[in-house]
C-alpha cells in the first residue's frame, strides 16, 4: 500500500508500577481500513489505545495520528482523532446534543451544522434533546460515536464497541463502522476480544496477549492458512486409514473427518477412498473460526 | 430560557467578581495605609437623646459587687427584687438599668462616671441607687487587712473625698432623681473582734450619711441593722456577700424609701 | 477559553449546584433573621428600653464584671479586655455598630460565615468539579479533544472562581433582600469603626478611623471572596488529586472544622498560625477581633492563605497536566 498511513504506532512500551504491561507493540492503520485489535481480556487493548488517544504517557515508543506525534504535537495530532475508550461515558444530566454542543465548542473548527450531520448519521435525531441519563446503552454508543466523529477524524479508535449490545445492536454497529470505513474513508481500530466480531468487521488483525502484538495480517491471509476439510464417508473408520496415510486427520463430533485443505492433492484423495469402496456422501471446505487461530498462534492459551 | 440561564448567570457572576475585585483591592488600600485621620462622623446613628422617657421610671444602678448582685444564686441582687417590688406596687412601667462591677472602689466608680454614656444615663434616671465604699474599706471583700487605725482612718479619708465628688457630680448631672446610697453593714459580726469592726463600719457609715446630708435628696440607707443580728442567715457562701434573703431585705428597704417618695411626688 | 469556561458553566448549571446553595442560603437567612429578631425583643424586653447606648453600656458592665472575676482563662480575659475597649469607644464616638437594619444583618451574617459556611458552600461547588470528571469517566472524552490539558483545567479553575463569585453574591443579595423584610432596608450609610490594631491585649486606636457602611460591607465581602476563593482553589487541587468526591468533601471538611476547633486551642502553639484554617477569619481585623494568636494580622493571614492558594493552584496544574488517566 502506498496511502500515507493514518495512524502510526511504533516500539510502544509501558510500565506501571516497574511492571512492563506493554512490550513494545507496532502496527500501522491505513485509510479507509477496519483494523481489528485482538486479544483476551488483560492483554493489554485498553492501556495501548490509552496511549494512543494521550490520555496515558508511553514509557518510550512513537505514535503518530496523521503523521502528527500525539506526544509533541498534541493539539494537531487530536484533530484527526475521534474515540471511545471502555465504556461510552457522556454527562447524563446533560442531553445528548448539549453533550454534542459541549465537545463541539471544545475544537473551533467545528462547523456548527456538523452537529445535525453526526446526529442523522448515527441516527438519534428523535431522542437528541433527552437526558443522556435515559438513554439504553445502545443509544449511549451511539451518541459515543457521533461526538468521536464530530472533528471528521481521519482515526476513528473504538475500544469494545459492541461490548454488552443486543445480537441485532451488534450486528447494526458492525455494519456501521463497515460502512464508515467505505464512505468517509475513515481507518477504524477496533479492540475485541470477540473473535466473532473482528472476523466480520476488519480488514485487518493485530493479535495481542500479554502485551505483544503476536502477529499482523490480513484477516484472509490469517484465514486461508487454517482451511479445512470436512468429510462425511462410510464406513468411517475404512476411510479414516486410507486418508492417514496421505495427511493428518482429525474426527469431528457428528461423525465426520476433518484434513487440510490442500487443493492440488484433494481429488486424489477422494479417487483413493472411491476406490476402496468408501462412498463419500459429503466433502466440503470450512473456514475455521479465529479460535482456532488463536490456540495454534498463541499456543494453546485460552481466551476468556 | 435554559440557554439565557447560563448566559445571565455567567454575566452575573463576571459583575460579581469585578464587584469583590474591588472590595478586595478597597480593603487592601484602607487597611494598609497608614496616615488615616479620625473624623468624627457626619451622621450620627441617631441623636443622642437625654431627656427622660414618659410614663417609665428609670432606675440607675451604679457601685460594686452589692449592686450587682453578687451572692444571689438567682444573680438579681437588691436592684432585681427592688425591681420586682416596685412593679408590683407601681402601674407605672419600670426600668433597671445596672452598671455596677464587680471589685469597684470609690475612685473607680468616679472614673466610670466620667464616662459619657454612664453620665447620660445618671442624667435620664428617675431614681438613683448605688453601694460603695465596701472595697474601699474590706480588701477585695475578705477580711479587714489590719486593726490599723491610722491606716484605716487614711482609706476612710480618701472615700469620702471620692463619694463627695461622686454626689457632686450626679447632682450636677441629675437635678431632681433621688439618690439612694445603700450602707454597709459588717459582714464579720459574728467573729472574735466583732466589736472593734462593728465600730469601724458604723463610723465609716456614719460619715458617709454626713457627707449626703450635705446634699439634697441624697439619701443614705442603712444595712447595718438588718445585718447586725443572725448575719450567718444572710451570708453567702463566701462570709462577705449577703445571700437571696439579705438582698431581699434590703430591697425590701429601698423599696418603701421609693414608695414614699413617689407618693409625696403625686400629692 | 470562553468556550470552555461556558462549558463549565453549563456542567454546573445542569448539575444543579448553583441552585442547591441558593436554596441553602435561602433557608439558612431566615432563620438567622429570626434568631436576630428574637435577640433584639428579648434585649428590649429585659432592658426596658430600646436605647442601643443602654443595651451596650450594659454589655460593657456585664464584661466588666466577667473581668473582674479571678477564674477566668487568660485567653478569654484578653478577648475580653479588647472587645470591651472597642465597645467603650464606640459608645464614646456614639455609634451603634448593630443598628438594625438589612446591612447590619449582611454584615453580621457575612462575619460569622466566613471561616466555615461559606467555605463549606463553597466546597459543595467546587469538591466535584474534576473529580467527577475522572470518576464519570467524562474525562476521557475531555482529554481527547485538540486542546491542550492545561487549558481544560484553568477553564474549570475560571468557572470555580465564577461560582464563588456568585456564592458571595447571592449571599449579599438574599441575606439583605430577607433580612430587610423584618429589619428594614436601610442603614447603608451608617458610621463604623476600622482599622483597630491588636498588641498584646491591648487595642490600638492610633488608625482607626470612620467608613460608612456601605463601604464597610464592600470590604469585607471582598475578603470573604478572598476566602472563598483560597478554600476553592485548594478544594478544586484535592478534585484533581483525588478521583472521590466523598474524600475531597472528607479532607476540606476535616480541615476547615478542625481550624475551628485549633482557633480556640492554638493560642501558645504559635507556628499553628501557618495553617490555612486558622487564618480565615479576615473580617476580624477590619472589625477589630482579639487575634487567635500573637503576632497575626491582616497582612500576615491574607499572606499565609495567599502562599497556601498558589501552592495549591501549581500542584493541581502540575499533577492535572501530567497524570496518566486509566
Ligand atoms: N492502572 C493500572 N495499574 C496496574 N496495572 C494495570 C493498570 N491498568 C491496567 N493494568 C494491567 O495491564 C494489563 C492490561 O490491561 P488492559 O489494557 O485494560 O487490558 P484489555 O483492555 O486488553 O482487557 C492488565 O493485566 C491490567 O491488570
Ligand atoms: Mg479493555
Amino acid at each position: 500500500m502506498s496511502m500515507k498511513p493514518a495512524l502510526e504506532v511504533e516500539n510502544l512500551t509501558k510500565k506501571i508500577k516497574r511492571k512492563l504491561i506493554i512490550k513494545g507493540v507496532s502496527f500501522t492503520l491505513y485509510p479507509g481500513e477496519v483494523f481489528g485489535f485482538l486479544g483476551p481480556n488483560g492483554a493489554g487493548k485498553t492501556t495501548t489505545i490509552r496511549m494512543i488517544v494521550g490520555l496515558i504517557s508511553p514509557t518510550s515508543g512513537t505514535i503518530k495520528i496523521g503523521g502528527k506525534n500525539v506526544r509533541t504535537e498534541f493539539t494537531e495530532a487530536m484533530k484527526h482523532l475521534g474515540c471511545i475508550v471502555e465504556n461510552p461515558e457522556l454527562y447524563p444530566y446533560l442531553t445528548g446534543w448539549e453533550n454534542l454542543e459541549h465537545f463541539a465548542k471544545m475544537d473551533p473548527s467545528i462547523p456548527t451544522n456538523r452537529l445535525q450531520e453526526v446526529v442523522t448519521l448515527v441516527g438519534l435525531t428523535n431522542r437528541i434533546h433527552d437526558r443522556v441519563s435515559t438513554y439504553s446503552l445502545g443509544m449511549r454508543q451511539r451518541l459515543g460515536i457521533a461526538q468521536a466523529l464530530l472533528g471528521k477524524p481521519k482515526v476513528l479508535i473504538l475500544d469494545e464497541p459492541t461490548n454488552g449490545l443486543d445480537p441485532a445492536g451488534i450486528r447494526e454497529m458492525r455494519e456501521f463502522i463497515r460502512q464508515l470505513a467505505r464512505e468517509e474513508n475513515l481507518s477504524v481500530l477496533v479492540s475485541s476480544h470477540l473473535l466473532s466480531e473482528i472476523q466480520l468487521m476488519c480488514d485487518r488483525v493485530a493479535i495481542i496477549s500479554k502485551g505483544a502484538v503476536i502477529r499482523t495480517d490480513s484477516v484472509q491471509n490469517l484465514l486461508a492458512e487454517q482451511e479445512r476439510v470436512i468429510w462425511k464417508a462410510e464406513p468411517l473408520s475404512l476411510a479414516k486409514e486410507l486418508l492417514q496415510e496421505e495427511t493428518e486427520v482429525q474426527e469431528g463430533l457428528d461423525g465426520t473427518l476433518i484434513t487440510l485443505y490442500n487443493e492440488p492433492l484433494l481429488p486424489e484423495w477422494n479417487q483413493k477412498l472411491v476406490q476402496a469402496g468408501v462412498k463419500v456422501k459429503e466433502m466440503r471446505t470450512q473456514l475455521p473460526s479465529l479460535e482456532d487461530l488463536f490456540l495454534e498462534v498463541t499456543g494453546g492459551e485460552s481466551i476468556d | 430560557m435554559r440557554k439565557y440561564t447560563l448566559t445571565i448567570v455567567s454575566a452575573v457572576s463576571i459583575a460579581a467578581t469585578l464587584l469583590w475585585l474591588f472590595g478586595l483591592g478597597w480593603t487592601f488600600q484602607d487597611q494598609f495605609s497608614s496616615n488615616k485621620k479620625f473624623e468624627q462622623p457626619k451622621e450620627k446613628t441617631e441623636s443622642a437623646i437625654s431627656k427622660k422617657q414618659d410614663g417609665t421610671l428609670t432606675i440607675f444602678a451604679m457601685g460594686d459587687s452589692l449592686t450587682r448582685g453578687t451572692g444571689d444564686a438567682d444573680g438579681k441582687g437588691y436592684t432585681g427584687y427592688l425591681l420586682e417590688r416596685l412593679k408590683e406596687k407601681s402601674e407605672q412601667e419600670v426600668n433597671l438599668i445596672n452598671t455596677a462591677v464587680k471589685g469597684e472602689t470609690s475612685r473607680g466608680l468616679f472614673k466610670q462616671l466620667q464616662q459619657s454614656e454612664i453620665q447620660r444615663q445618671a442624667k435620664q434616671a428617675d431614681v438613683i441607687v448605688m453601694t460603695i465604699g465596701g472595697n474601699d474599706l474590706f480588701q477585695q471583700g475578705t477580711t479587714l487587712e489590719s486593726l490599723d487605725m491610722n491606716a484605716i482612718n487614711s482609706k476612710k479619708q480618701i472615700y469620702l473625698s471620692n463619694v463627695k465628688k461622686i454626689y457632686s457630680q450626679l447632682r450636677d448631672l441629675n437635678k431632681e432623681a433621688v439618690i439612694y446610697h445603700v450602707g454597709l453593714y459588717n459582714p464579720f459580726s459574728n467573729l472574735p473582734d466583732a466589736k472593734t469592726t462593728s465600730s469601724i463600719v458604723r463610723d465609716w457609715n456614719f460619715q458617709t450619711a454626713n457627707t449626703a446630708a450635705e446634699f439634697e435628696n441624697i439619701v443614705y440607707v442603712p444595712t447595718f441593722d438588718l445585718f447586725q443580728l443572725q448575719v450567718e442567715n444572710y451570708l453567702y457562701t463566701d462570709q462577705f456577700h449577703p445571700n437571696k434573703e439579705g438582698y431581699k431585705l434590703m430591697a425590701e428597704r429601698v423599696a418603701s424609701l421609693i414608695n414614699f417618695e413617689q407618693e409625696e411626688k403625686e400629692s | 477559553m470562553i468556550n470552555l469556561v461556558r462549558n463549565e458553566m453549563l456542567k454546573l448549571l445542569r448539575k444543579k449546584r448553583l441552585f442547591v446553595i441558593i436554596l441553602i442560603i435561602a433557608f439558612l437567612v431566615p432563620l438567622f433573621t429570626y434568631a436576630q429578631f428574637k435577640e433584639i425583643q428579648d434585649q428590649r424586653k429585659k432592658m426596658g428600653t430600646q436605647d442601643w447606648r443602654t443595651v451596650l453600656q450594659q454589655e460593657i458592665t456585664d464584661t466588666q464584671n466577667r473581668l473582674s472575676s479571678s477564674r477566668i482563662q487568660d485567653e478569654w480575659r484578653k478577648y475580653l479586655k479588647i472587645r470591651l475597649s472597642q465597645q467603650q469607644y464606640y459608645l464614646e464616638n456614639d455609634i451603634d455598630p448593630r443598628a438594625p437594619g438589612a446591612p447590619t444583618f449582611m454584615r453580621v451574617f457575612v462575619e460569622n460565615s466566613i471561616d466555615l459556611l461559606l467555605p463549606l458552600l463553597v466546597m459543595v461547588i467546587v469538591a466535584d468539579l474534576v473529580s467527577s470528571e475522572a470518576s464519570g469517566g467524562t474525562i476521557k472524552l475531555l482529554l481527547t479533544r485538540p486542546v491542550k490539558r492545561w487549558r481544560i483545567l484553568l477553564s474549570k479553575y475560571l468557572a470555580m472562581l465564577l461560582s464563588v463569585s456568585f456564592i458571595v453574591l447571592s449571599v449579599a443579595v438574599l441575606s439583605y433582600a430577607i433580612s430587610g423584610l423584618v429589619f428594614g432596608y436601610g442603614g447603608w450609610n451608617m458610621p463604623l469603626l476600622t482599622g483597630f490594631a491588636v498588641s498584646g491585649d491591648e487595642l490600638l486606636t492610633d488608625n482607626v478611623h470612620i467608613v460608612p457602611q456601605w463601604q464597610y460591607i464592600l470590604m469585607e465581602f471582598g475578603l470573604v471572596w478572598y476566602v472563598c476563593l483560597i478554600v476553592g482553589t485548594l478544594t478544586f487541587m484535592l478534585s484533581v488529586l483525588l478521583r472521590s468526591t466523598a474524600a475531597v468533601m472528607g479532607i476540606m471538611l476535616a480541615s476547615l472544622i478542625a481550624g475551628a476547633i485549633l482557633i480556640n486551642m492554638v493560642s501558645s502553639w504559635e507556628s499553628a498560625k501557618y495553617f490555612f484554617m486558622v487564618n480565615l477569619n479576615l473580617t476580624n481585623y477590619i472589625s477589630g477581633m482579639a487575634t487567635p494568636i500573637e503576632g497575626m494580622s491582616l497582612g500576615f493571614s491574607m499572606s499565609v492563605l495567599a502562599v497556601w492558594g498558589i501552592a495549591g493552584f501549581i500542584i493541581a496544574f502540575v499533577t492535572f497536566s501530567k497524570r496518566d488517566i486509566y
